[in-house]
């Protein structure tokens, strides 16, 4: 059951990330962070789960990386979305946005 | 854009594993501190802070897992297909190269076809003998049981007796069979069209210990009438081997329960064996029921008949060592119990694989030594070659390197111009096996061991890919090293002037040619060595006359020829035929031909005393018509030949040779001699009324062997050989014999009918097939050898040609140069040579088995071959040395 969930929270987290991506690269944490401020923390997301997404969509070609020095001084992985990320995050939003009018269809007949 | 400095470059990948886990170490670092910082910024306590980042972040240790083993399989993904980018791009390269240079390409895979054929042929001639196991079930468990003596070899047939014994004692065997040790000519069908074929007699447990059930029908047990092969209790079943159902009942499938009639008399037929079954009796068509009860109750033949073969199977517990103990332990029972049968007569406990494959095995380790070194030449004749060729590509290898290719990938790409030209010459080699072993399948059918089935098959194929792959490695080697270990670079910038091949490079060409050379000495030695033995064996004397000698061998049915009294009559009435043909001047006949007589007997001289715990003496056996040896031409050294007076109620009556004249009675004292021949004490005794000449009968030995000959009216046999010399034309007599032979009893048939010589010719095959191969494998070494001979001069001619302009311009004439290039090449075919020598004595080791007459270091054999590898050796250095010497001097500068 909690695997299922896992699942569930993953697909929904690629969608996500790449949205976070899709205004220039960022890093992990900057991912993050930006979920939580703009779900205002409606959203509970594991950390380690981002990162796993991060890396899958980074092995798939989806993204790809760099390191880079921050502003303190330390170096830091930094995303940066590819073409083929771009295209997935165009098809992923439509069917989400399908799926949740579906959804959002059937509550609404009550 | 965030921060861009220090930026790396994107797509970049982790390089190896342990920076694949410090990148995600970092990176989730870099995560929690931030996380921290932030919440100690909101104001939460530090340790508070640590705890809530790393709550919020999940199992940092698992995440560390999860995101290194992507990393990991991503890495080996790509590295993956890197690797085989790279190696597509040096295949497309490598083949632009070969096509580039196509005479040069054509003549390397050229090289190596015959290279890599010659070893496939007969890797796939030795395979089925050395390597493949027998076709029975679990058959490392089977054993073969010889007795073994001085007088009879490690080899010999089993005494009833004793294998009786062996029976009775053993414990390490789960199941164990006798058969007649040596399968026997039989007479299949009647008048109507009788044929010769193999038949023996086995135990009912024979096919049994072997594991081999019928296809048809069932084997033997141990209620069906048993005989013996001496027909005197004859059996009346028979089991068929596939081949034989095929051939004398058209593979009818109702076979059994059908009688076939095999010497005269109809036997049923049992069952069918599997197809492609061969026993350890040998060629065989026919099985019957073997009882060995009438010989154990013979009170001489139970003890002095070495006439059985046994197998066994040995238990899980056993090993071939006690197995032999044991064996052994009833041997010696049985040497203190009757000391006179069987003192010194041992057992020989050998893997039935090993008795199968029999005397082949050393032949073929030679030939496929040979074929190895022949391949071994080829490469390092193409080493050399393609080491040039590395010199003369040198500015493309400077221009890759400059753009950035590493010396690894450089050396990478020649290794797979390198496999490209083994591929190539690999199947090239495959085909030209294919047709060798189509031509070789013949000869080689009689020298094998009868169960060695020769194919290209899937095994074999393997084998010659592995080849085929090790060849390419090997002779890219040294072209991979010598740009691995160079500097690509500098060629770049020197090569504006000259291409002076390196000192270093010259070195290694020399001492290729050198390695060439020794190899080559090795290779010719031993093909000169077997080729004198060959010489030697069919041209030393055999003490008889075979030119224009007719044979015809009849095998009589024993039915109708029971007596002694219907084989002599069948007899004189064949020969009185042959005698009236027109062109025929005179006939004999015999049990045997000369050479390859087989029989031996016992025997004892009358009037010295018996056994005294020494075994009797051996001697070779043959009976003979009265006009044998004038026919022959063997000369009587004494006494008087068979004539009339020794007919069949006369005093028996025996010839010897002058072996065992001079062996056995070293007085001269042998005519009028009186000996008893066979095991049996009461056997008559036989008279020394001549002494003849010595036959060789075993073209491998050169001592003259005991021999013994009866008058053929005196003991009569159902094998007869008619020997016929004509006036003239033999071979226009052979058809006109063959027939005379076959009209007078079409119930009789004719073995074989071809002149004598051809059937003495036969007897040498199996010693001339290596010979004539190893010949072959010589004279390619040569080849071989001297093609590299040329090449280094010619690349050293080629080399220095600035240089010999130069000193020519200075004055030297053509002989100083001439002098100049051949001491510099001359050093390494000398090294060459001295190496070979040393070959020599291990290649003498291997062969020492096969020599007759030759000793393994002889001197002129070594001398000669010495001598035709220098001049070759000058012979190919020829054209490069006058090509250095005719360099026109203002030509040579001009030309940078």
């Amino acid at each position: 059951m909690a695997r299922e969930e896992l699942q569930l929270v993953q697909g929904t987290l690629d969608i996500l990330v790449l949205k976070s991506l899709s205004w220039g690269p960022r890093h992990g944490y900057g991912i993050a962070r930006w979920i939580r401020d703009t779900t205002d923390a409606a959203l509970q997301v594991e950390d380690r789960a981002l990162y796993v997404s991060l890396h899958r969509m980074e092995e798939r070609g989806w993204l790809e990386c760099e390191w880079h020095t921050t502003e303190n001084n330390r170096t830091a992985k930094y995303y940066r979305m590819t073409n083929e990320g771009r295209q997935q995050l165009v098809v992923k939003t439509e069917t989400w946005s399908r799926y949740a009018d579906a959804v959002f269809k059937i509550l609404q007949t009550a | 854009m965030t921060d861009q400095r220090g930026a790396r470059r994107w797509f970049r990948l982790p390089s190896s594993l342990s920076r694949v886990h410090r990148e995600v170490s970092d990176e989730i670092a870099f995560h929690l501190d931030n996380r921290v910082g932030e919440l100690i910024e909101a104001g939460m306590g530090p340790d508070e802070a640590r705890a809530q980042a790393s709550r919020e972040f999940g199992d940092v240790g698992a995440a560390c897992e999860d995101l290194e083993s992507i990393g990991r399989r991503r890495m080996r993904r790509e590295r993956r297909a890197n690797w085989w980018s790279d190696f597509r791009r040096d295949l497309a390269f490598g083949l632009r190269a070969a096509l580039r240079a196509p005479l040069f390409s054509l003549l390397a895979i050229l090289t190596l076809a015959l290279g890599i054929g010659a070893n496939a042929a007969i890797f796939a001639v030795a395979k089925p003998v050395l390597l493949d196991p027998l076709p029975y079930p679990a058959q490392e468990r089977l054993v073969r049981v010889y007795a073994r003596s001085p007088e009879g070899g490690e080899r010999w047939g089993l005494t009833a007796g004793m294998a009786d014994e062996i029976m009775r004692a053993q414990r390490g065997f789960t199941a164990m069979a006798l058969f007649a040790a040596h399968p026997s000519e039989i007479v299949v069908g009647d008048a109507g069209g009788a044929r010769v074929a193999n038949g023996t007699w086995v135990q009912p447990g024979y096919f049994d210990v072997l594991g081999v059930a019928p296809t048809i029908g069932r084997t033997f047990t141990a209620e069906d009438f048993p005989g013996g092969p001496l027909e005197d209790l004859p059996s009346v079943v028979t089991v068929l081997t596939h081949a034989a159902w095929q051939r004398y009942a058209a593979g009818a499938r109702d076979i059994v329960g059908r009688d076939i009639v095999v010497n005269g008399i109809p036997r049923t037929v049992l069952g069918v064996l599997p197809r492609g079954f061969v026993g350890p009796s040998g060629d065989v068509d026919f099985y019957f029921p073997l009882n060995i009860a009438p010989t154990l109750a013979d009170p001489v033949r139970v003890r002095r008949s070495h006439w059985l073969g046994m197998i066994g199977r040995m238990a899980g517990s056993t090993t071939l060592a006690s197995a032999q103990q044991e064996t052994a332990a009833v041997a010696a029972q049985l040497a203190q119990r009757h000391p006179e049968d069987f003192k010194d007569i041992g057992t020989q406990v050998m893997p039935l694989r090993e008795a199968m494959v029999g005397d082949t095995r050393g032949p073929l380790v030679v030939l496929l030594a040979s074929a190895a070194l022949v391949l071994l030449i080829a490469c390092s004749n193409l080493s050399g070659a393609l080491l040039s060729r590395v010199l003369a590509r040198r500015k493309e290898f400077g221009v890759r390197s400059a753009i950035g290719a590493g010396r690894g990938r450089l050396a990478r790409q020649l290794l797979t111009e390198s496999l490209v030209l083994a591929g190539a010459g690999g199947i090239a080699g495959v085909a030209l096996a294919a047709l060798l072993l189509a031509f070789a399948r013949d000869i080689a059918a009689t020298t094998l061991p009868y169960f060695a089935d020769v194919a290209l098959d899937g095994g074999t194929m393997l084998a010659i890919m592995l080849l085929t792959l090790l060849t390419g490695l090997l002779v890219g080697a040294l072209p991979a090293l010598a740009i691995a270990r160079g500097d690509p670079q500098r060629a770049l910038g020197d090569s504006t002037r000259g291409s002076s091949e390196s000192p270093r490079s010259r070195r290694l060409r020399g001492a290729l040619v050198a390695g060439q050379i020794a190899l080559c000495l090795s290779l010719v030695v031993s093909a000169g060595l077997l080729g004198r033995s060959l010489w030697n064996m069919s041209t030393a004397p055999s003490g008889f006359d075979s030119s224009g000698l007719v044979t015809a061998t009849v095998k009589l049915p024993y039915a109708s020829y029971s007596t002694p009294q219907a084989v002599v009559a069948y007899h004189e009435a064949v020969s009185e035929r042959l005698r009236a043909l027109p062109g025929v001047d005179a006939v004999a006949s015999a049990t045997e031909l000369p050479r390859g007589v087989g029989n031996q007997n016992s025997f004892v001289i009358d009037g010295r005393p018996w056994g005294a715990g020494e075994s009797d003496p051996w001697a070779l056996w043959t009976n003979v018509s009265d006009e044998y040896f004038a026919l022959l031409r063997i000369p009587l050294r004494a006494g008087r030949p068979f004539d009339a007076r020794d007919h069949a109620d006369a005093p028996p009556t025996i010839i010897i040779n002058e072996g065992m004249a001079r062996r056995f009675w070293p007085a001269g004292d042998a005519l009028g001699a009186r000996i008893r021949i066979g095991p049996d004490r009461e056997a008559p005794l036989h008279e020394v009324i001549g002494i003849v000449g010595d036959v060789r009968n075993d073209a491998a030995r050169t001592e003259a062997q005991a021999m013994t000959y009866a008058s053929i009216r005196q003991s009569p046999e159902g094998v007869l050989s008619f020997l016929v010399r004509g006036r003239s034309d033999p071979q226009g007599l052979l058809p006109v014999v063959e027939r005379a032979v076959a009209a007078h009893d079409p119930g009789a048939p004719l073995r074989r009918a071809a002149m004598l010589d051809a059937v003495l010719s036969e007897g040498l095959a199996d010693r001339r097939l290596p010979v004539m191969l190893m010949v072959g494998f010589g004279a390619l070494a040569l080849l071989l050898a001297s093609v590299g001979v040329y090449a280094m001069f010619a690349s050293m001619a080629t080399a220095r040609q600035h240089e010999f302009g130069v000193r020519m311009a200075l004055g030297a004439n053509r002989a100083a140069i001439a002098a100049l290039v051949l001491r510099q090449g001359g050093i390494w075919m000398a090294t060459g040579l001295a190496a070979g020598c040393a070959g020599v004595v291990a290649i003498a080791w291997l062969l020492r088995d096969l020599l007759f007459e030759v000793d393994p270091f002889d001197p002129a054999t070594l001398l000669a071959a010495m001598l035709l590898l220098t001049m070759s050796g000058v012979l190919a250095s020829l054209p490069p040395v006058r090509r250095a010497t005719r360099v026109d001097p203002a030509v040579a500068l001009h030309a940078q």
